[in-house]
């Protein structure tokens, strides 16, 4: 009845670090972030040379309407990386947008400053009471934030009931660059800020690491001391932080606001593609920013490719647009999930 | 061994130092189940403290209550003397309470450095004490996921060591290590005695416990039963407060099990049973050429040192890998398994280690016993209660599953769970039955009562493989054993000669005769 059995192993796996394992966890780590961007480069390039000129207006065009979907991917990601979805971003940057627009219309540069920082922080407090119902209640983050979708799309609604409203010019200069669209450094700066000046330094604080544990393995990060529920409120706000600066940008782009719930899922649904194919795990914990920001400007070139298109082959109208859009969404979600599984197989 | 402290104290319950730790009549109920009755724990300064009891006595609830993971629904404990609340994982540390869980609470998905970080623990100090256990060679930037399980234990141990707790608790630590490096283990558990801090140490491996614990507390249904210093009683007197009453019991039936055996079953060297499972030249990853058979009636051992490609064998054998080469029969017939669905229908079904990975820990006992069964339904209406009913009670009362717990199985505990398992195959038949180290983490009753159902199987004419990190179970259990060392068979031999000695040679490549010789 004693006890005393041996337990056998083998130490072999002691002298495993070498210089070739490293190289390989490289590549494993960022491969999928290059191809990303690549794939980005060669469709920006393709596009190009259908185009008759490719100058700093179209540049302009192409980056400013990107701005706003990068900056939805980036709050979608984080949410997906902390274990959750929110489907009602897309609605968050509809009411920004809204809010923005009706406040601002009329003003000058500094007020409209204060009412983007002000609407950003409402956002974010919005966004943190939908991760704490998540929480408190238990109920799935894709039912919650189903929800909400509507919730704050309404709310847009009755802020401003048709559209209207407008900015300041020096504000959509912010991201537009100038009226003529020939500056295109401001839509750079634009994409680049958020990324270095938000997501960079708080990436290896206890904030954010505390968002990836919540997503790897819930209870591993709660063993470790993890407060489950300041992290969730911390995703969502966050997330709808990026949601609201989209919200803007898309003031600053449109000048002015238009409450359409077609725009808020299609934000959504986009968001939730770029960060998938820009190597997020759906099950939440993997993946960085600069996979979804890379996948978000590649897929906000999907519509100016296919309305192009249309001009080569007449059968492609702009429902057969939406038809090929929605496929090409699925099947690059699909080659994401196909490439995962490989990886997992081969290890 | 033991410090100047207990033995200066004749009795250690009556210990006039103020214990660094005590629980008193601590109970936790969940809904109406009792998981934890009454427990009664007083850890003194200066000692390891053995924590043991029967799979479902509440040492892992006890645990989660000392850590601050759940509260209890009655009683008190005391850190110092002191009546606290802990109310999360950090309140418990920051008392001096720090834990090593079964499963490592490290994320996966994070640098080991990161995982640091993120709960505040400094990584020099980390660093400090891996180099103290010998263990420079991990490397803090590698993700948690690429490190193997012994080591993350490890790395779990360190960073709990780096916070120079009053208490370390240490719940099944050395289960999944290597004898080497529990040993590492043990040494860190020696210095907090040292130092006059405690270690509460959990653990199955009663020899461990008798060797290294100075004072052990038992649990049994729930209450603290007995508490003796270890040298008093040894092993002896643990298993008998473990099971209680049910010792005897468990001992009867495990005799008349083994008699059988003796009697009957073990396969004649004159008749030659069917031989239901053939394994030849199988090559995939690191399985280099393994043959071997399998007859009705028999116990297949399999022993291997960890990672020498025994779960490729069973992940190809379950039908969840396909071979790159060599060939599987049943019964005589090639399986080519395209998914473990295929295997189970030719009559091959697997238990793994992982049991949460087999069952549905949502659901009901019974539920998970049915599951297989229905692919027996033919038509497409609903299933039929009554036979469904008919062969779970079956299985129930076949495996004395603790149905406590009826409503959900991951409230069930290790060997039930396992039980669980082993149990829905018997509900649905099969031939050949892989056990892929069922008795990993499972007490010593529970681990009896796996034996005489496998002893029991193979009386009944079903072939199975077993695969066990204890090499103990291949003498009682097993009728016949392969040793694979490096992909390769390098042993096969007969229970009754397999020694733990010459097994653990055979595991270590050390063999005089080649393995062709060998096989039959």
């Amino acid at each position: 009845m004693t006890e005393s059995g041996t337990r056998v192993s083998g130490m072999t796996f002691l002298g495993a670090s070498d210089r070739g394992r490293r190289r390989g966890q490289i590549v494993q780590r960022h491969g999928w972030t290059v191809g990303v961007w690549l794939l980005f480069a060669s469709l920006l390039a393709w596009y190009a040379s259908r185009l008759d000129a490719f100058g700093p207006y179209e540049r302009t065009a192409i980056l400013t309407t990107a701005v706003a979907a990068v900056f939805v991917a980036m709050g979608q990601g984080v949410v997906i990386l902390g274990g959750g979805i929110d489907l009602g971003l897309g609605s968050m940057v509809i009411l920004v947008n809204c809010v923005s627009a009706k406040y601002m219309d009329g003003h000058g540069f500094v007020p409209c400053v204060l009412i983007a920082l002000l609407v950003t922080l409402a956002a974010m407090m919005l966004g943190g009471a939908i991760g704490w119902v998540i929480h408190r209640s238990g109920v799935p983050d894709i039912i919650v934030t189903l929800a909400t979708s509507f919730t704050l799309f309404g709310l847009a609604l009755f802020i401003l009931p048709s559209p209207g409203g407008g900015t300041s010019p020096s504000f959509a200069h912010l991201v537009t660059g100038s009226e003529t669209g020939e500056v295109y450094w401001p839509a750079i700066l634009c994409l680049v800020v958020p990324f270095a000046g938000v997501w960079l330094p708080m990436r290896r604080r206890r904030t954010v690491l505390s968002i990836y544990a919540a997503g790897s393995n819930a209870n591993a990060a709660f063993l470790s001391g993890v407060n489950l529920r300041r992290t969730k409120i911390a995703s969502y706000a966050l997330g709808s932080c990026f949601a609201a600066l989209a919200g803007l940008a898309t003031t600053a782009v449109t000048g002015g606001g238009e409450p359409r719930f077609s725009t808020a899922s299609a934000f959504t649904l986009n968001a939730v593609a770029a960060a998938v194919l820009g190597g997020v795990a759906l099950t939440g914990g993997i993946g960085g920013m600069i996979g979804p920001i890379g996948a978000a400007l590649a897929l906000s070139l999907l519509s100016p490719i296919l309305t192009n298109l249309q001009l080569s082959f007449t059968w492609m109208d702009s429902n057969m647009a939406e038809i090929v859009k929605g496929l090409i969404l699925i099947v690059v979600v699909m080659i994401g999930g196909w490439a995962r599984a490989r990886k997992q197989k081969v290890v | 061994m033991m410090t100047p402290r207990i033995t200066s104290s004749p009795n250690p319950g009556l210990s006039v130092t103020t214990p660094l730790l005590e629980t008193v009549a601590v109970a936790k109920r969940y809904g109406s189940v009792v998981a934890l009755r009454s427990a009664n724990l007083t850890v003194g300064p200066g000692e390891i403290h053995a924590l043991l009891g029967a799979n479902g006595a509440g040492k892992s609830t006890l645990v989660k209550v000392l850590t601050g993971v759940i509260r209890p629904s009655e009683g008190e404990v005391r850190v110092n003397g002191e009546t606290v609340v802990l109310r999360d994982p950090v309140d418990a540390q920051r008392r001096g309470l720090a834990p090593v869980f079964q499963d490592p609470a490290l994320v996966p998905d994070l640098t080991v450095v990161d995982n640091l970080r993120l709960t505040g623990a400094d990584p020099e100090a980390v660093r400090h004490w891996l180099s103290e256990m010998d263990l420079r060679a991990i490397d803090l930037t590698d993700f948690v996921r690429d490190i193997p399980l012994p080591l993350l234990r490890m790395l779990d141990l360190a960073r709990a060591a780096s916070r120079e707790p009053a208490v370390l608790l240490l719940d099944e630590i050395t289960a999944a290590l290597p004898i080497d490096l529990a040993d590492r283990v043990i040494e860190v558990m020696r210095r907090w005695r040292a130092s006059n801090r405690s270690v509460l140490f959990i653990s199955h491996r009663l020899a461990e416990v008798r060797d290294v614990c100075d004072i052990a507390t038992v649990l049994r249904d729930g209450c603290d039963v007995d508490r003796f210093r270890t040298e008093d009683g040894g092993e002896a007197r643990m298993v008998r407060a473990m099971l209680g009453d049910a010792a005897g019991v468990v001992r009867n039936v495990s005799r008349s099990a083994s008699d059988k055996v003796t009697s009957s079953n073990r396969p004649d060297e004159t008749t030659i049973a069917e031989e239901v499972l053939a394994v030849s030249d199988l090559r995939v990853g690191k399985l280099d050429g393994i043959s071997f058979s399998a007859r009705r009636g028999e116990v297949l051992g399999v022993a291997a040192l960890e990672g020498q490609g025994q779960d490729l064998l069973f992940e190809v054998l379950s039908g969840g890998r396909r071979p790159s080469s060599g060939e599987l029969r049943i019964h005589g017939v090639p399986l080519i398994a395209r998914h473990p669905a295929d295997a189970i229908r030719c009559g091959v079904v697997l238990v793994p280690s992982d049991r949460l990975h087999a069952l549905l820990p949502q659901r009901s006992v019974r539920e998970n016993l049915a599951l297989p069964f229905f692919r027996r339904v033919r038509s497409w209406g609903p299933v039929r209660r009554r036979s469904e009913t008919d062969a779970v009670d079956g299985a129930i009362a076949r495996l004395s599953i603790d149905t406590r717990a009826q409503s959900q199985v991951k409230r069930l505990s290790g060997g039930n769970q396992q039980k669980v398992t082993i149990g829905r195959w018997l509900a649905t038949g099969f031939d050949v039955l892989l056990c892929f180290d069922p008795t990993r983490g499972i007490d010593v009753g529970t681990k009896h009562q796996i034996y005489d159902l496998v002893r029991e199987l193979a009386a009944a004419g079903k072939t199975v493989i077993f695969f066990t990190s204890e090499l103990r179970e291949i003498a009682q259990c097993c009728d016949r054993a392969v040793v694979i060392y490096e992909g390769k068979i390098t042993e096969e031999i007969d229970a009754a000669e397999a020694t733990e000695e010459r097994l653990l040679n055979a595991a270590h490549g050390l063999v005089a005769v080649p393995p062709e010789s060998v096989c039959p």
